[in-house]
Order: C-alpha cells, then sequence, then structure tokens
C-alpha cells in the first residue's frame, strides 16, 4: 500500500514539475495592455490569421507601429465568436471581424465602433470572393441556385445575404435556395463530391476551387454594392473614451499599412508566407482585397438594410453608431 | 517475460502498419480523391518540413504544458471531490443533479466566457480542458468506490479503522482501478480538448496551426499535424499504462499478464 | 422505490441547484456585463426562446441523432470490448491504433468524416458514435479482464461453451463497468451532438446555441446551455432507471452483503 500510494504520488509529482517546468518559458503569451514607462504602448489585435491583414504584418515589419510608439502583437483568434468578446473586455485593444457580424454585436448592444476599413472588394472580376460550382453543373447563373444548396460559412451572415442579392439581380427567389453551413476549408471536397450544388467561397479558397476545375456563377459581394467593405477594425467604446489618442494612432498605423501593401503588392503577397500555410502556387494565384483605410459607409448601409430585409436582425440597424 | 513484451510491441506496431497502409492505399482508389485526403507519404513529407520549423516545436511544448497542467488539476480535484462525495450517501444525493446537469454542458459552448475572461492566453484552454476531464475522473472514482466491497468495509470498521484509514486501506485500493480507468480516459480527453481550444480559440499550440493550415487550405499540412495529434495520443496511453501497470500489478486485472 | 423515498431523493436532488441558482440570482442580479446578464433576464427569456416550434424544429432531430448515435456506440463498444479484452493478442495489436484515433479531436475528424458520409444525418451520428465507443469500449475491456480467472477457469472446466459463457458470466461481470462507460459515454454524446451540429448543420439544439453565440443573443445563448443541462438530467435518470434493472443483482447482492 505504501509503495502505491508513492508511486501515484510520484507520477503525479512529476506531472507537475513537467508542467511546472513548462511555464517558465511561457512569458509572451500575455496580450495585457499597460502604456509603458518608456512610452512605448503595447497593443493586442485580435485577428483571423488570412490574407486580410497582411498589411498589420507588413506595418509591424516596415515599423509604421513602432514609429507611433505602438508595440503591436497579433493574437490570432478563430472567427468573430472569439474576438469580439475579446475586444468587448479589454482583452483586446482592436479586432477585425466581419461588417456583419459587428453590426448584430452592435445590435445586441455591444459597444464596438468600427475605427478603420479592413478590406474590400476588388468591385470587379475577380474578387476575393464567389460562388462557385462544378464545372460541369448545369447551374449558369446566380438565378440556377433555385432549388439547389448552397454552403456558406456561417448561416444568418454576411455570405447568405450577399449571396441572396446575387440571386434577386439575376431575377430569382432566394427564398428557393437551400442555405447550408460549411467551413470554408472543406467546401472544395464538398463541390467536387457533389454533396453541395454550390458554394460561396473567400480567398484563398476562391483560387483553390478554380484550380480543380469549379467555375464562379456570381460575384457576390460585386452584386451587393460598389467596393464593399468586408471586415473592419474595430475597438470598444470604453477605449475610444480613455485614450482616443491611442486609437488615432493605430488608425494613422493601419492607414499607412494599408496604403504601403496596395503599392507593394508582392510584399503584402510575400508576407502572407510567413504567418499562413498557403500553398505557394496558390497565393500567386489568389486576388488580393483592396485595402482603402476609408471606412465604406454606403456599403455598410447596404449590409445593413439587408440583414434587415433576410430577417438577421428585427429592427433597423443604426450604422452611424457603429462607425467611428 | 521478455519475450511478451517484445511480442506485445511487435502486435502494437502491426496494428499500426496496418492503419499506415490504409491511409497511403485509400487516396489512390476511387473512394476519396488525393486532393482532399492525401496519402501517408505525402502527409509525411509535409511533416518533414514542420520539423524543421521552430514554431512548431514551440507549438508542441504549449500544447504539452497545457495538457499536462490540465490533466493534474484535473486529477486531483476529481480524486478528492469522488472521494469525499462518494464516501457520504447524503452528499451523493445531494450533489446528484447538479453533477448531471454541469457534465454535459459541452466546453466548445463555453468559449465565449472563456474568451471574454482569459482572451486567447492559455488559461482559457486550461479552463476547458480541466472542466472536461473533471467529469472522466469524478465519475469513475463514484463507481470506484461504489464498488467498496461491504464486508470488507465492515469488516475495517469493526476493526475500528478510522474514516482516514478506512479510505487509504479500503476504499482507495477498491477505487483504483477505477481511477485508472479515469486517468486514461481523462488523458486522451484532456489531450483532445486542449487541441480543441487550441483550435476554436486560438491559443498557441498544436491545434491553432491545424487551424492555420485548415484556413490557408494547405491540406496535407493540417493532416501531418493531426498525425502528430495522434501520435501523442499513442503516447500518452503508452505512458499511462506504464503507470497503470505500475500501480495495479496486484489486481487480478493485471496479475494474470505478470504471471504469463 | 417507495413514495417516500423517491421524495426524499427529489429534496435531496433539488436542495443543491436551488442553492446555486439563488447565488447565481443574487450574483448576476445588477450585472452590467453583457456576456452575464442577470438571471432573472435569462429565465424571462426563456418560454419566448424554446417554443413549441423550436422543440419540434431544432430538439426533437438533435434527440434522434443522439440516441441513434449513443446507442450504436454501446453496442460496438460492446462486442469490440468484449472480443479485445477477450484475446490478449487482438487488444496489443489494436491498442496503439484506438490510441491514435482517440487522440484526434472530433472537429478535426468531422471534414475527413464528410468527405466519406456527407453533410447530412449520417455524419453527425458518426461523430457521435465515434466520440462515444471509447469510454464504452476502455470500460468494457476492463470489466472482462477483472472477472476472476477462478471463475473463467471453472466455468471452462465444467465445459461451459463461449456463447453462454458470454451470456452468463462475462456479460453480467462486466456489467458495472460497462454500464460506467455507458454514463460517461452519455455526457459525450450530448457534448458530440454539439459539435457535429456546428459543422455543417441547418437545424439542431447545438446548431442554435451556437447561432445564438454568433448573433450574440447572449440571454438566448445561456437558456440554451440551460437546455443542454436539462437534457443532460433526463437522460442521465433514464439511464438510471436502466441501470437499476439491469444491475438489479449487483445492487442486491452489495446490499444483502451489507445487511449480512
Amino acid at each position: 500500500m505504501r509503495r502505491l500510494t508513492k508511486s501515484v504520488l510520484g507520477a503525479a509529482t512529476t506531472l507537475v514539475l513537467l508542467a511546472a517546468a513548462g511555464c517558465g518559458s511561457d512569458s509572451s503569451g500575455d496580450g495585457s495592455t499597460a502604456d509603458g514607462t518608456d512610452g512605448l504602448r503595447k497593443v493586442s489585435v485580435g485577428i483571423i490569421p488570412v490574407v486580410d491583414v497582411a498589411p498589420l504584418y507588413l506595418g509591424v515589419e516596415k515599423g509604421f507601429f513602432a514609429e507611433r510608439n505602438i508595440e503591436l502583437s497579433l493574437e490570432a483568434g478563430q472567427g468573430g465568436a472569439a474576438i469580439i468578446p475579446g475586444v468587448v473586455s479589454g482583452q483586446f485593444q482592436f479586432g477585425s471581424s466581419n461588417v456583419t457580424s459587428l453590426m448584430l454585436a452592435r445590435h445586441e448592444g455591444l459597444p464596438v465602433k468600427i475605427v478603420v476599413s479592413g478590406n474590400a472588394s476588388t468591385g470587379q472580376d475577380p474578387d476575393i470572393s464567389a460562388v462557385v460550382v462544378k464545372g460541369d453543373s448545369d447551374i449558369k447563373s446566380a438565378k440556377d441556385l433555385e432549388g439547389k444548396t448552397v454552403a456558406v460559412n456561417t448561416l444568418n451572415n454576411l455570405g447568405d445575404t450577399t449571396v441572396r442579392q446575387s440571386i434577386r439581380k439575376d431575377g430569382g427567389d432566394p427564398d428557393e435556395v437551400e442555405f447550408v453551413e460549411l467551413g470554408f476549408p472543406d467546401m472544395p471536397a464538398a463541390v467536387a463530391n457533389g454533396q453541395i450544388d454550390a458554394a460561396w467561397v473567400v480567398e484563398p479558397f476562391v483560387a483553390i476551387s478554380k484550380s480543380q476545375g469549379d467555375r464562379v456563377v456570381a460575384w457576390n459581394l460585386v452584386d451587393t454594392a460598389p467596393d464593399l467593405m468586408l471586415s473592419g477594425y474595430f475597438t470598444s467604446e470604453k477605449l475610444l473614451q480613455e485614450d482616443p489618442e491611442l486609437v488615432e494612432d493605430f488608425v494613422a498605423a493601419v492607414t499607412e499599412s494599408q496604403e504601403y501593401a496596395m503599392e507593394h503588392p508582392e510584399e503584402a503577397r510575400a508576407i502572407v508566407k510567413t504567418y499562413t500555410e498557403i500553398a505557394d502556387d496558390v497565393l500567386a494565384a489568389l486576388t488580393l482585397p483592396v485595402w482603402t483605410p476609408a471606412v465604406n459607409r454606403e456599403s455598410t448601409q447596404t449590409l445593413a438594410d439587408l440583414a434587415m430585409q433576410d430577417g438577421l436582425v428585427d429592427q433597423p440597424v443604426d450604422v452611424a453608431a457603429l462607425l467611428h | 517475460m521478455r519475450n511478451t513484451f517484445v511480442l506485445r510491441w511487435g502486435q502494437g506496431l502491426i496494428g499500426l502498419a496496418a492503419l499506415i497502409a490504409v491511409l497511403e492505399l485509400l487516396p489512390r482508389t476511387s473512394l476519396v480523391s488525393a486532393r482532399y485526403l492525401p496519402p501517408f507519404s505525402t502527409m509525411m513529407t509535409a511533416l518533414r518540413r514542420q520539423l524543421g520549423e521552430a514554431s512548431f516545436w514551440s507549438a508542441l511544448l504549449n500544447t504539452a504544458q497545457a495538457w499536462a497542467i490540465g490533466l493534474t488539476i484535473a486529477m486531483i480535484l476529481g480524486i478528492v471531490l469522488g472521494l469525499v462525495i462518494g464516501s457520504f450517501p447524503l452528499l451523493r444525493e445531494l450533489t446528484f443533479s447538479t453533477i448531471e446537469f454541469l457534465r454535459p454542458i459541452p466546453s466548445v459552448a463555453l468559449i465565449p466566457l472563456v474568451v471574454l475572461m482569459f482572451g486567447t492566453r492559455m488559461q482559457g484552454t486550461l479552463v476547458l480542458v480541466v472542466y472536461a476531464s473533471l467529469w472522466q475522473v469524478l465519475i469513475q472514482v463514484l463507481y470506484g468506490v461504489q464498488d467498496v466491497d461491504p464486508v470488507v468495509r465492515e469488516t475495517a470498521r469493526s476493526y475500528r479503522f478510522g474514516r482516514m484509514a478506512q479510505v487509504r486501506h479500503v476504499v482507495w485500493p477498491t477505487a483504483l482501478p477505477f481511477v485508472m480507468t479515469g486517468f486514461r480516459l481523462a488523458a486522451t480527453v484532456a489531450l483532445v480538448l486542449t487541441i480543441t481550444a487550441e483550435l476554436v480559440i486560438g491559443s498557441p499550440g498544436i491545434g491553432k496551426q491545424i487551424a492555420v493550415a485548415q484556413s490557408s487550405g494547405a491540406v496535407a499540412t493540417m493532416y501531418s499535424l493531426v498525425i502528430v495529434t495522434g501520435a501523442l495520443g499513442v503516447l500518452v496511453n503508452l505512458l499511462a499504462r506504464a503507470l497503470e501497470r505500475r500501480v495495479l500489478a496486484w489486481h487480478p486485472s493485471h496479475r494474470s499478464e505478470v504471471i504469463a | 422505490m417507495t413514495a417516500e423515498k423517491l421524495a426524499r431523493t427529489a429534496t435531496l436532488g433539488a436542495a443543491l441547484p436551488a442553492l446555486l441558482l439563488a447565488l447565481w440570482w443574487v450574483a448576476t442580479a445588477d450585472s452590467t456585463d453583457p456576456y452575464v446578464p442577470p438571471l432573472s433576464l435569462i429565465f424571462s427569456t426563456f418560454p419566448e426562446t424554446w417554443t413549441a416550434e423550436r422543440l419540434q424544429h431544432d430538439v426533437i432531430p438533435s434527440l434522434a441523432r443522439l440516441l441513434s448515435g449513443f446507442v450504436l456506440a454501446v453496442v460496438i463498444g460492446v462486442a469490440a470490448g468484449v472480443a479485445v479484452g477477450s484475446f490478449h493478442g487482438l487488444r496489443h495489436t489494436l491498442e496503439p491504433v484506438l490510441e491514435f484515433l482517440r487522440a484526434i479531436p472530433s472537429p478535426v475528424l468531422i471534414p475527413v468524416v464528410i468527405l466519406f458520409a456527407g453533410i447530412d444525418d449520417t455524419m453527425k451520428i458518426l461523430v457521435i458514435v465515434y466520440g462515444c465507443v471509447w469510454p464504452v469500449l476502455l470500460n468494457t475491456v476492463e470489466g472482462v479482464r477483472a472477472i476472476d480467472s477462478v471463475l473463467t477457469d471453472t466455468s471452462r472446466c465444467y465445459g461451459i461453451n463461449r456463447s453462454a459463457r458470454l451470456r452468463h458470466l462475462i456479460l453480467p461481470g462486466a456489467s458495472p463497468h460497462i454500464f460506467a462507460g455507458m454514463r460517461q459515454a452519455l455526457s459525450l454524446s450530448i457534448i458530440l451532438m454539439v459539435i457535429g451540429e456546428m459543422f455543417a448543420a441547418s437545424n439542431g439544439l447545438g446548431f442554435s446555441i451556437v447561432q445564438f453565440q454568433r448573433s450574440f443573443a447572449i440571454p438566448e445563448m445561456w437558456t440554451g446551455i440551460i437546455v443542454l443541462g436539462l437534457v443532460g438530467i433526463a437522460l442521465s435518470l433514464l439511464l438510471g432507471l436502466i441501470e437499476r434493472r439491469a444491475l438489479a443483482w449487483y445492487f442486491g447482492l452489495r446490499r444483502s452483503q451489507r445487511r449480512e
């Protein structure tokens, strides 16, 4: 019995020691805010590590943030469900999220405000977002989606509202379409296997989908609004009140980064390699978004109207309250 | 003894070899395209590239840490709570409904709360890991305590064993096989939850690397990381088994093997 | 169970939850945190959220998936567990493979399942089976191994054939372990139902909760979590009833031993 207790205790101690030994190396994970005594401000931004946020990585590398005394740390979260609460609670000072999700958050009374644009549609063919079908599908245009199954990454969000708009524009009835939820990464295979008839994909999956012979039947963002703003960098009302200077500097740094990225698309493409696993041929083929810092009020209003029309919200969204 | 040991390892390796063969051959059939499920060899090429990157090793370390800390907390909490609750029928009846209520609430549903409190830091992952694996241990301990032979318990009582002594000499040895099963279940659940939390929240670790590979459409890299996850699972089980063998060498479920 | 005893169990079962709810009520009474709404708000949201229509549209399909997955998992787990527990060779061959597969988190596995099974209910049921099989299987293996080897040898000496041995010795002998495994699997099945419905779903309890979470309908999300817990309790009570019937001999044995 004593031996037994000893070996159990021994095992437990080993585990604890192992854990403790590991702990020491983890000092960089803390994303808390602090006004450094030397004037260097630590700022963490909740992002999804995809092509959209390339300017931020580029801006860090080029020193656009450092020269404004901002030490930027980019914290990868998965989707608005993780990033928006993080910003509201102050774990992140800023976050990146799609405009419709932010509207829904605002609609439910969460104090978030978009301070600068994230990325926007190219407004033409090719765009960063498309509805694709199998190469030999009999679906020729958005109207033909009637009676078919279309996958979107999140139901009742930006994807299905803009795809519905494409169908309406093409003279079809969006209520006749069955939308299902599927992750972007799983869509190309599901289209190829015929498990879904069409999929709404964004880069890099537009490029991947095209490379397997799929055909684009609609550019849903182009159909919805000119130069539609897809995502925005947002912060909490609390930070806007307490440290407007920080917000201003962050916006200035992001602006400079986005302008630099637009002028140097090859550098933007190259930096994507450092934080994603996108294959070289896909990276070369994919369409980059438009990075214009100015917030697009018109397209945001259009998305708000669609959200109301499609029943995502039960009363009109106050777009002015969402935009800083 | 030595021969059976070699034999056992040999058999295990045969099983793994069969799995590898299936993974290598399946994408070459018409059942599934290699584009979406690459053959094993392609996954290995991607894995070799991963092994050369520092980010992979720091992710592995992060995952191992979160797993070990989370599991340790869950084990200690589970055993203590289990022994206490299990020893008093009244406590058992009092807590039954609460435990059954809390247990099936998916850790995944708690993610927004966890993010709110901890952001994407490791503590968030830990909360989920402890929450999910605690129940595995606790339920096993409760069943184990219930399994105590009443005759033995009465005997101990009539020999005027104190409560602590009863727990040490009667309850604990009976519950131990159940505890060890709980440990083995919890060890894997903790691993699964560590990876899942990293995947969904985005806290650093193998799970986050998987998410990055997924959102990049890097299928082979994604699967190579999944293989790493599976291999971690085998390793965890080997450790748990070794511990179990040491701790339970006297129990009928192991005695026969020791003699053989 | 007599009415008096039932009343006692019910009272005791309700006492702790009542206390916890009271604490929750007081602690959040004037909460302004959008993620932790006052309990009173959650309660008032409940009836308008979980209408008869939603129960029919979301809860019933979920329960159907859950039960089919759970039953399949138990059948497979017990069958495989008896086989693996009875033949040492098989156990050693399969163990690393099983551990490998078990460690792969279901969110990672779902894309693979989709490749083969599509995005319908089959996929969601397979995900539940995949996750729930392990506790049943592992516990069955433990149960079969823990059967006193004297009993096995004796029954063999008396020329009792394999199927009779299975029915009268192995299954009953392992059943306390099997039920422990089923209990673990039950709460896992609820968790996996939610995870499965987070992918490629357009209805279900899990889908609703995720939907509430994503549209930041926080009080509604909390009611969903509460519904999950209630489903957990209901199913657990049901399993308890079945267990009490199936293991009547076991509890009877324990009781009679206690009385002597």
